[in-house]
């Protein structure tokens, strides 16, 4: 029985398939009341009144929350009020909650609150957010509480910057005999999960808050609550089902403090809080936005020198992620090349947008689609093939990355070889591009990509096995489910250890803080490598309690003793053995007697030496490896109107061993899409108000089914020595390269060098035509 | 999720129909006909539409038939557009509507329901509007018919109360050559930056828009300038600009620049295909 590679079919489809899984909302509990937002309709305003009698006066209503200075909260700053007093900062922000007895008597009630505003001048981008004299998002940006290691600017929009520091940017640009500057810049847009956020709070009789929420971090769901209320840890039980897709937006916590405040409104009972889609879009965080600028040297042969880099990170009217969100863009602030003189300056700025959470990649697509692009402008001036520019640069074992960690063939993948097969399969030979007649032109571009996570420093996962009668065994991970298939992951690696029949592991979904063991946070690709390395533990104790119940029963040593198949036996003669289903509850003599209960083991992995960063350079060890790739992208455009049809997307990822085949390729495959989307479509359009315009699924489309290309996939395999079986983190990677590829594709076939996001034929248009950036 | 309280009905006859909505609107009551109901439900969420009395008229007898008499189409307005896609009796009209929204919406949205409805591309009325239809109104006094340049201009023009019950196209229209083009902001998803219907009669070509205005429209003069034929196309089309009506659309799908650029391209589009041959 061998599972490492075998496509799987993970444990819950039957229940996905059927409509029978249950995700957060699918709760329903007698006595649960029912909350709704009151939103901002605008970017910027004061309150001047909020008045709640009218909503007062409808049956049912039996909490009204706003107008009230409730604890300051915010992951690194504590800059956001849970629900906004006297100030709005964006378009969506809760402004007032209405707890109810039933979703539609809060409706009602929120819609007879009358609010009046003032408005004030707004911040509309992270560039104007930097200007000197700007209007300022938070005015007393010195008073607020924050963590270690952020560093916000009073009297600036500056939330905090990150800074890179390598080598020497004098001696680079000397070395440099080319020198090529870029500027990019996109708005904030949208994860548009199926499942929009939902969060159950409950305060018990004896104080304990039962929190059932839609999250990807349902353990940081404790930690916060300590920090933000004052509530021990042990005292906040969280319960995360089956999560309808998430890219990093669920794992911000914001629904779950709100629907706390109207437990606690309504003297503790439970209250649902459940986005509409609309509140999904713009109240819950978003994907950050990005303006940033790059200038990069090099010697007249093609070889990089010196890479000088300003990211201005849209992070909206609260820092929250943003923060960490724009320092993992300063870690991994280049492409995967070598470079010995880096300077990167990385900025988390306020503005009066909807606020950021982290977006599949968490930043890197971003920072990509900046340096990927600067790449091609780089080819263009040395008259070099962008291929061949980035292969000549191409990060290997024994090079440094920009937080000058010295890496081996074990902490990166093969970019070399990544760059070498997209070569192939693109045909690149042929040409990038081709005018197939007097209108059509057929183009083809690449990216390069690399990531690495920026965990805290001891983020750990744990597992738990628990033994059935039968032999089979529960596995209980924190890892939660998000859509990925990683517990299904987690069940082959211990069916792989344990050498035994995968229908006999079953999975624990649902993910309960009080008895599920912690995984830091289900994140940034690590799910495999974390939850993986803990699933091995467990594994190594359940063998050994086996093997010590069993040599009792057979008088074998237990260095003699091997466990497979359902059975332990004498490794001299596999006929002397006891089967598991026979000792997995202990063993019991024949004539009563019986030796052991239960088998119960447990693992954890903590993430081996990872630092702090400098706060002046940025040196240290933020992530324990880099997975990177090369993608492609090929294009049918139509020069006449600018419309175009993407033919072709390719990604040649080393991911490390792949566990699943299938399951891999489904996540790069559904990157890819969101890639494309977020490169070719998806954007928050805003008023000079700062008001999203488009806030619902008609006016803002995510990529529908019919519209994507062939979908190209390879996988290199250079292993990750530390992981399980040698994989590495591939959820995000898909995604990561699709906006640059996109944008150097459409590039060379206009002969433009584009800037903007998302690539829309009227901003094509636009650049081609001379129009000013005014609106696209 | 509606906030709003509403009666529910749903009258057996026409006659019942319009009896029942101005008895409601003598109660002081807002009442709206439901058809497929889609604008009623995805607008009364966000308080854009308000009724406290929804007479759903889908148990009327032929709202949901497609049918032949005597020389013409007859289609209920309340058939839904995948059944106008799938039966196809009027390729102009099934290849227009089978780009309106997507499949799930369309197997509700009913044709009268997008022709009435406030969303204002309403595209499907673009073919009626360039084939002379006739459209069949239920009035307080019956059902009574009239040339749909009568009582539709930029929207359907109802006393209060009538409704649109179905629709007579002319059959010599149902295969004249004809182009349907529609023109997003990206790929093959959303609202039309340009959407245009044109056909061929006698020589002449007819062309009616949506997306360009916050209207649908067909404009005589516009076609008279496309059927000059003293001029190039391309000029005929620069021509035919000066008659478009105002405002063209400026908003989150595209700028009104872009779109007349997209509008110049797709007209061109459009008149070489029909002047190229019958075959379309």
């Amino acid at each position: 029985m061998e599972y490492i590679g075998k496509s799987v079919i993970r444990k819950e489809a039957f229940e996905k398939v059927t409509g029978k899984a249950k995700y957060t909302n699918d709760f329903q509990e007698t006595g649960t009341l029912h909350a709704k937002m009151l939103i901002s309709p605008y970017a910027h305003a004061n309150i001047a009144s909020i008045d709640f009698s009218e909503a007062w006066k409808i049956p049912g209503v039996k909490a009204i929350l706003g107008d009230e200075p409730f604890p300051l909260v915010g992951e690194e700053i504590k800059d956001r009020s849970p629900i906004a007093y006297k100030r709005v900062r964006y378009h969506g922000e809760p402004v007032a909650v209405v707890v109810a007895e039933d979703p539609i008597t809060a409706k009602k009630a929120v819609d007879a609150i009358k609010v009046s505003y003032e408005s004030l001048p707004v911040v509309n981008s992270p560039r104007e957010a930097f200007q000197e004299n700007a209007v300022l998002v938070h005015e007393n940006l010195d008073r607020y509480e924050k963590r270690e290691g952020v560093y916000p600017v009073p009297k600036t929009n500056i939330a905090n910057l990150d800074k890179i520091r390598k080598g020497n940017m004098e001696d680079g640009f000397r070395e440099s005999d080319v020198v090529a500057e870029f500027q990019i810049s996109f708005n904030p847009s949208d994860h548009a999960a199926m499942e929009t956020r939902c969060s159950i709070a409950e305060i018990r009789a004896d104080g304990e808050v039962i929190i059932t929420t839609s999250s990807q971090a349902p353990f940081a769901i404790k930690k916060l609550m300590e920090w933000y209320f004052g509530i021990e840890p042990g005292k906040v039980i969280v319960k995360t089902p089956l999560v309808g897709g998430a890219y990093g937006g669920k794992a911000a916590v914001q629904l779950e403090v709100i629907a706390y405040l109207a437990s606690k409104a309504v003297a503790g009972q439970p209250v649902k809080l459940f986005n509409s889609r609309e509140e999904d879009m713009i109240t819950s965080p978003v994907h950050i936005g990005l303006d940033a600028s790059i200038k990069l040297g090099a010697t007249k042969d093609g070889f990089l020198k010196a890479a000088e880099i300003q990211f201005l990170f849209d992070g909206g009217a609260y820092s929250d992620k943003g923060v960490d969100i724009s320092r993992a863009g300063a870690v991994d602030c280049t492409g995967p090349y070598a470079i010995d003189h880096i300077w990167c300056d990385s900025y988390c700025m306020y503005t009066n947008h909807p606020y950021a959470s982290a977006y599949r990649g968490y930043s890197h697509a971003e920072v990509l689609f900046a340096f990927e692009r600067t790449m091609d402008v780089l080819a263009e001036k040395l008259n070099m093939d962008p291929l061949e520019l980035r292969y000549k640069n191409a990060i290997r074992p024994g090079d440094t990355t920009p937080t000058q960690v010295l890496l081996s063939s074990s902490t990166v993948g093969n970019v070399p070889k990544c760059i070498e097969r997209l070569k192939e399969l693109m045909n690149w030979a042929e040409g990038q591009r081709m005018e197939i007649d007097d209108r059509k032109i057929r183009a083809k571009g690449i990216s390069c990509i690399w990531k690495t996570s920026t965990f805290d420093t001891n983020a750990t996962s744990g597992v738990i096995l628990t033994f059935n009668p039968d032999g089979s065994i529960n596995l209980m991970s924190g890892v939660v489910e998000i859509g990925t298939g990683t517990k299904t992951v987690l069940a082959q690696i211990l069916a792989e250890r344990m050498k035994m029949d995968i229908s006999k592991i079953h999975v624990k979904m649902l993910v309960d803080t009080q008895t599920t063991p912690e995984h830091w946070k289900t994140v940034g690709s690590r799910g495999t490598l974390m939850g993986g390395r803990a699933v091995l533990n467990a594994a190594d104790e359940a063998i050994r309690k086996l093997k010590e119940v069993a040599s009792c029963v057979l008088r074998v040593p237990v260095e003699e003793l091997e466990v497979a198949d359902g059975k332990v036996y004498f490794l001299d003669n596999p006929n002397v053995f006891v089967e598991i289903k026979d000792i997995a509850y202990g063993y019991t003599f024949p004539n009563g007697n019986t030796i052991g209960g239960q088998i119960i083991a447990s693992g954890n992995y903590t993430l081996t030496r990872m630092t702090h960063l400098d706060r002046e350079t940025g040196k240290g060890k933020p992530g324990p490896e880099w997975a990177v790739g090369a993608q492609g992208i090929e294009v049918e455009l139509d020069k006449r109107d600018y419309t175009y049809r993407i033919i072709k997307a390719y990604s040649v990822v080393d991911i490390g061993t792949v566990l699943n085949e299938k399951a891999a390729r489904g996540q790069v495959m559904g990157a890819m899409s969101m890639g494309i989307a977020f490169g070719g479509r998806e954007t928050f359009v805003f008023d000079p108000y700062g008001r999203v315009l488009n806030p619902q699924l008609r006016t803002y489309r995510p990529l529908h089914y019919g519209e994507q290309p062939e979908y190209i996939i390879e996988f290199i395999e250079t292993p990750h020595i530390i992981a399980p079986y040698g994989a590495r983190g591939g959820g995000e990677h898909g995604l990561l390269g699709m906006p640059a590829a996109l944008g150097n594709c459409l590039s060379a076939a206009l002969g433009v060098q584009l800037k903007h996001l998302p690539l829309i034929p009227e901003l094509l248009w636009r650049a081609q035509e001379g129009w000013k950036d005014d609106i696209v | 999720m509606i906030s709003f309280d509403f009666e529910y009905f749903k009258p057996k006859t026409i006659q019942e129909t319009i009896h029942l909505f101005h008895s409601l609107v003598t109660k002081k009551k807002t009442p709206l006909y439901y058809s497929g109901g889609t604008e009623i439900i995805t607008l009364g969420r966000l308080n854009l539409v308000y009724t406290d009395a929804v007479i759903d008229i889908n148990a009327l007898p032929e709202y949901h038939t497609i049918r032949f008499s005597e020389g013409y189409l007859v289609i209920g307005a309340g058939v839904s557009l995948t059944k106008v896609e799938e039966e196809n009796p009027f390729p102009l009209l099934s290849k227009t509507v089978s780009e309106i929204a997507d499949r799930t919406a369309r197997n509700k949205i009913s044709l009268g329901g997008n022709i009435c409805g406030d969303i204002f591309y309403r595209e499907a009325v673009l073919p009626l509007l360039i084939s002379d239809s006739l459209l069949g109104i239920a009035e307080i006094d019956g059902l009574h018919y009239y040339p749909i340049n009568k009582v539709f201009n930029r929207e359907i023009q109802l006393q209060k109360g009538d409704f649109l019950f179905n629709i007579l196209i002319d059959q010599t229209y149902l295969d004249l050559p004809f182009v349907s083009m529609k023109r997003r902001q990206q790929w093959n998803v959303g609202y039309p930056l340009v959407t245009i219907c044109a056909l061929k009669k006698d020589e002449e070509v007819r062309m009616a828009f949506s997306g360009v205005c916050p209207f649908p429209f067909r404009s005589v003069e516009m076609e008279d300038v496309f059927n000059d034929k003293s001029y190039s196309l391309e000029d005929r089309v620069r021509r035919s600009l000066q008659y478009l009506p105002k405002p063209v659309l400026n908003d989150v799908e595209g700028s009104s620049e872009y779109r007349i650029f997209v509008l110049q391209h797709t007209i061109l589009d459009a008149l070489q295909k029909l002047e190229g041959g019958p075959n379309v």
